[in-house]
């Protein structure tokens, strides 16, 4: 419940910033014409990162081929170590 | 299989800094761009910048929230039906 409280305020914080932002009378126009877009900007961003995140860790995921051989030994020793002691373990 | 893989990462992470470098340049430097210049011609009026965003989020939390609707209600209509053939 602590964390949910924690998040919560954050979050009400920068929603009141920005609204106070919204409603400054004072404002340069340069910013003022990219205050309204700032939370739906943020939105893009993030989904942009998890799509760009996801798409890194598939380019760099390591394969490990000799630990995949390794496996396989591991498999048919264990299979044929079974098959001597009576226990049928073939998959139909 | 892996080499399939690395393709697909790298073409996602190419759309989605597309996607986000089309995006920003969008919100943040077309309204400082003078009106008449080409540059305008690619990039639809501004106000789309919230309207697509904004519905393809409606639809994204409509069809999660359907879709798990839908599989709690096919999972209490499982259960009845075998208890009946049980007893």
């Amino acid at each position: 419940m602590k964390q949910v409280w924690k998040i919560g305020t954050i979050f009400t914080a920068v929603v009141g910033i920005w609204i106070s932002l919204l409603l400054t009378p004072g404002l340069p126009p340069s910013l003022q014409l990219i205050v309204p877009y700032f939370p739906m900007y943020a939105l893009a961003s993030l989904g942009c990162y998890g799509l760009g995140a996801l798409g890194y860790g598939m380019m760099v995921f390591r394969v490990c081929p000799e630990e995949a051989d390794l496996l396989q030994k591991d498999i048919t020793e264990a299979k044929t170590f079974f098959k001597e002691h009576g226990v049928d373990l073939s998959s139909d | 299989m892996e080499l399939g893989d690395r393709a697909i990462g790298f073409l996602l992470l190419l759309f989605s800094t597309t996607l986000f470098a089309y995006y920003t340049f969008w919100v943040i430097i077309t309204p400082f761009v003078d009106s008449d210049h080409f540059v305008h011609s690619y990039f639809p009026a501004r106000e789309y910048a919230i309207i697509i965003p904004g519905i393809a989020i409606a639809a994204l939390v409509s069809f999660v929230l359907v879709f798990v609707g839908f599989v709690m209600v096919r999972a209490s209509q499982g259960k009845p039906m075998a208890k009946s053939k049980t007893s």
